[in-house]
């Protein structure tokens, strides 16, 4: 194909060349700008950025497992629904991509045996699986946009999540707790992103349906910020129990030990005479229960006198 | 609430007052009523005495309130003034004379730090971690107060090319300071960073420049460590040259004992069932005996050889079509994935190592490692022979790498070999040249090595914990599962050669395949295999156009294409356009596969059959140059047909003419300048349409 443009102004033929070359049309090429903005929204979440920074406790990364775990899980159920569908096939690779198997075992080793009694689904990754349902279910060509977000990311930013998850919390060399992140399957995942690319430029979608799914892409990187948020809300919860386990110094300190609100808990869990003994003793610490004392000790020797003589 | 207890306090002490006032008035009315009756104790004696009791018990209460004053737990202050800050003193004090800074985010950085530190021990020297932080680093130029002192830098790059939180202030002082004299510093610095970044270890490599900038010594080259690769690996590589090159600066000797580190210690088995010695499994014993799936890397399959036949009809090379038989073992592939064998090193080769060393090869030992703590309890299987080491575990063909060199010379008993083997593994640019020529450029391995050194005779067990594992070598099948599901072919060519000391060097694995012959007899020729998934792949749709490129031994991927699209003919589906470029050197020598091509190509299958015989006219004809002939068809094909390009076989050469060629018919027909063409293929990689599998 010539370009017949004259070189004369360099800035026209480059920019006429330039669109002749190169294909907007290309579903990876439109699912990659679309999402650029909220990519970057959501690599600046405190909770990714924390993680990154290696701030990131055990007992928070494993509900952030849990919440991938039941992702995953729906996600590569619909996908084996379709799988044959022709939306979809060319991209069906579940040696190389699924995850949920590896989520399983990372959940047993993180709450040992009886992990499925243990775990349970939260508000905002039930969001997520829904809309991955409905999808799967009414709409299967939008699945590709959900693959796509979750697993191109896994295969890039992922792997370096893994190299901090494990020195951050001490995880073992042998990769137990990451298994999520090692892509058995995979040699080269440069290799294999390039290959995913062909295959999603391969459907055969008409534009309209391009940026259809370009609009789900977005929107699952918005489902996925909700789990983040989620996750840090849980977060903070966290660390008050932290805090609560080393506590013994309120009465040294002159507070009133009764407005710890963990105190009395403790107490009140640790039985009732106990529980009685403490109220007493805290009672007689308050001034005005010292005058009460005093003079109702006072009383009852008077009346002791009074029925002695 | 201590001023509240104040008042409070105030307030009851004011109702005592007015209490003992009033027993003072009631005393006075009751005084009469206790004379007239005369008891011991009366009434209101009793009354009173209570209530003085309360009132004293009360009191005695109250009065320890005041005492807890919420002070707050002075604070120790002093650390600040009495902390050193001097990096300098705090060697001299301690008797260090190596320290290692690091720029540490997550905490990598400052683990190697540790280990660098540690390791200084061994090679007689004292070796401190510190934080740039915490010292002042504008007494780096002191370092020339202390004898054989060297600083070691293992910094991390963050984000975008930035320093870590910890260094920040180090990087400021380095930016800042250009009279900085820093001549009194010796220094080396290894980078932690992560190639899928921008700024891939900008922060190791901003203070490798600078230090120099300002005077300072380099003693050993910037190690790069990627993290998106193996950074753990990067760095044991990098370590392993820098100490010998750091005892060699220091002219530390290594004496005897104190300098042998050995990680591992020799354990000889007199009376061993021989049912517990490993004769060449890679992972579980007995496994090559009883054969279980999954087949993977730590268990591979045992495939039954069934073809072994010489492709080329002359020259001087062999190259060689092998079939191996995966029925019964689960094993599925993909035209395009590659085979990994497990190969073993020429007997020869392991009888004359014995025969040099002087020790008896089949005697059973085992390696253990003298740090409990390590995962790795030996360097290969354990107990085993020498001979099934040798044979099996250790790579003996490749030159040996220079830390292994060090670790050797306190067995050269003659001192100039000593001081050679010495220099060889230091930095300095005479060392590093000796060992190019002399290791390097004369291919020497380990064998060639001991022989052209007699004086060289280390102990057998020191020389296999040192040697390298013998790696698995892969090659890409060059069938396919729809139309061989139970068989997976090779194509190699042998690798042999003469070395300027005029050996003939034999590849292993190469040359292992080439023996494993196809018998009569019942003992049947086994390669043990495993499949690795490659990405290397056919569209997925049959109609999608293929440009395959291919030459040598390069072809096998696109016998399993061809093979595949061949397939898919025949089930009816429409099959698009199958472009083969092949190349050798002379048509009636290497034309490889030349009748399955023929054949394709007749029946349909193959619509262009390309090929370049480089040697059969005078001027050398290479694929590229038919590319280039092509080129109309060629641009077709891609900028509107959607073509799929496919290359495979050399990386150094091939490959690199091969994408020039494509970036001319890019500027020449697309009407793109040079960088616009080299954008538009990078592009189609990206986009998965241009894929290599290649080989260097």
């Amino acid at each position: 194909m010539e370009s017949d443009a004259s070189v004369s102004n360099g800035a026209g033929p480059v920019q006429e060349a330039k669109e002749e070359t190169l294909s907007p049309e290309d579903l990876s090429e439109m699912l990659a700008e679309g999402t650029k903005e909220v990519h970057e929204k959501a690599e600046n979440t405190q909770f990714v950025k924390d993680f990154l920074r290696g701030r990131i406790r055990r007992e928070l990364f494993k509900l952030g497992s849990v919440a991938l775990y039941y992702t995953y899980t729906a996600m590569e159920e619909e996908i084996e629904r379709n799988k044959d569908h022709p939306h979809f096939a060319p991209l069906y690779f579940p040696v190389e991509l699924h995850r949920h198997e590896a989520l399983a075992r990372d959940l047993e080793y993180f709450y040992g045996p009886d992990w499925q009694n243990q775990i349970s689904c939260s508000q905002a990754t039930q969001h997520y699986v829904d809309r991955i349902h409905q999808v799967g279910l009414e709409d299967p060509v939008l699945l590709v946009a959900h693959a796509y977000t979750r697993y191109m990311g896994d295969l890039s930013g992922g792997q370096v999540l893994k190299k901090v998850a494990q020195r951050a919390m001490k995880l073992p060399p042998t990769g137990e707790g990451l298994e999520f992140y090692h892509f058995d399957g995979i040699h080269s995942a440069k290799a294999f992103k390039q290959l995913y690319r062909s295959r999603m430029n391969e459907l055969e979608l008409d534009m309209e349906t391009k940026k259809r799914l370009v609009e789900e892409a977005v929107k699952a990187f918005h489902f996925n910020m909700e789990v983040f948020q989620e996750l840090e809300e849980m977060g903070k919860n966290i660390q008050e129990d932290v805090l609560d386990a080393g506590m013994p110094v309120h009465g040294a300190m002159g507070g009133d030990i009764n407005k710890c609100p963990y105190y009395a808990a403790k107490m009140a869990a640790s039985g009732g005479t106990a529980y009685a003994c403490q109220l007493t003793m805290a009672l007689l610490r308050h001034p005005t229960g010292q005058v009460l004392f005093a003079t109702w000790f006072a009383a009852l020797a008077g009346l002791a006198a009074w029925y002695l003589m | 609430m201590y001023m509240e207890g104040n008042k409070c306090t105030q307030n009851i002490q004011n109702q005592s007052v007015n209490m003992a006032d009033m027993d003072a008035e009631t005393t006075t009315h009751t005084q009469p009523m206790v004379e007239e009756e005369e008891p011991l104790f009366s009434n209101l004696d009793l009354f009173l005495f209570s209530l003085i009791v309360g009132l004293v018990i009360y009191w005695f209460m109250s009065r320890k309130k005041p005492e807890p004053i919420p002070e707050f737990k002075k604070l120790d202050t002093p650390t600040l003034t009495t902390r050193e800050t001097s990096f300098i003193e705090k060697m001299k004090k301690t008797g260090k004379n190596i320290i290692v800074f690091y720029g540490s985010q997550t905490g990598t950085a400052e683990e190697f730090a540790n280990r660098l530190s540690k390791d200084a021990q061994r090679y007689g020297m004292k070796g401190m971690a510190a934080d740039p932080e915490e010292y002042d680093m504008g007494e780096l130029s002191r370092l020339s107060e202390i004898t054989n002192s060297l600083a070691i830098f293992c910094m991390a790059t963050y984000g975008e090319g930035d320093p870590t939180d910890n260094a920040q202030d180090f990087y400021d002082w380095l930016q800042e300071n250009d009279d900085e004299d820093l001549s009194g510093l010796t220094y080396t610095v290894f980078a932690l960073g992560n190639k899928t970044y921008e700024h891939y270890n900008a922060m190791g490599k901003y203070v490798d420049k600078r230090l120099e900038e300002l005077g300072a010594k380099r003693i050993f080259d910037l190690g790069l460590g990627d993290d998106d690769g193996n950074l753990e690996e990067d760095f044991i590589s990098w370590r392993e040259q820098f100490w010998p090159a750091v005892c060699e600066h220091f002219g530390v000797e290594a004496s005897g004992d104190e300098s042998s580190i050995r990680q591992y210690e020799l354990k000889e088995h007199s009376d061993i069932n021989m049912n517990k010695v490993y004769t060449g499994e890679i992972g579980r014993l007995k496994s090559f005996e009883v054969q279980k799936p999954p087949f993977d890397s730590k268990n591979p399959f045992l495939a039954p050889v069934t073809v072994n036949r010489k492709l080329n009809r002359g020259g001087d090379r062999h190259l060689m079509h092998l079939e191996l038989d995966i029925t019964g073992s689960k094993i599925r592939y993909e035209s395009g994935d590659h085979v990994a064998v497990f190969p073993t090193n020429d007997s020869a080769l392991v009888n004359k190592l014995g025969q040099i060393l002087g020790v008896d090869l089949d005697v059973v030992i085992s390696l253990n490692n003298l740090d409990e703590e390590s995962n790795k309890k030996h360097p290969f299987p354990c107990p085993t022979t020498y001979r099934t080491a040798l044979t099996h575990y250790l790579d003996i063909t490749h030159p040996p790498r220079t830390n292994v060199l060090y670790e050797l010379a306190q067995y050269a008993t003659n001192s100039k070999d000593q001081e050679n083997m010495r220099k060889m593994a230091s930095s300095s640019p005479e060392g590093k040249a000796l060992y190019q020529s002399w290791v390097l450029d004369s291919c020497r391995n380990i064998l060639a090595i001991l022989e052209d050194m007699p004086s060289l005779r280390p102990p057998i067990d020191h020389l296999c914990e040192l040697l390298p594992r013998l790696q698995a070598r892969y090659y890409s099948i060059a069938s396919s599962s729809k139309v061989h599901p139970n068989s997976i072919h090779i194509c190699a060519v042998v690798v042999e050669y003469e070395t300027k000391t005029g050996r003939i060097n034999k590849g292993v694995a190469t040359n292992w395949l080439k023996n494993k012959l196809v018998t009569d007899n019942g003992h049947k020729s086994t390669v043990p295999m495993y499949i690795r998934k490659s990405q290397f792949r056919l569209p997925f749709k049959a109609t999608n156009p293929v440009i395959m490129i291919g030459p040598g031994t390069g072809i096998a991927p696109f016998m399993g294409f061809i093979q595949e699209r061949g397939w898919l003919k025949e089930q009816g589906k429409e099959v698009g356009e199958t472009v083969l470029y092949y190349g050798c050197r002379h048509k009636n020598e290497d034309y490889l596969y030349q009748e399955e091509l023929e054949e394709s190509e007749k029946n349909g299958v193959l619509t262009q059959l390309n090929i370049a015989f480089s040697r059969d006219q005078e001027h050398k004809v290479y694929v590229q140059h038919l590319l280039k002939q092509n080129k109309e068809d060629i641009w077709k094909l891609i900028h509107t047909d959607n073509a799929h390009i496919y290359i495979c076989g050399d990386a150094r050469n091939m490959a690199k003419d091969v994408q020039t060629a494509f970036h001319e018919i890019a500027e020449e027909l697309g009407g793109m300048t040079r960088t616009q063409a080299t954008d538009y293929i990078k592009k189609l990689m990206t986009k998965g349409r241009y894929s290599q599998d290649v080989w260097s």
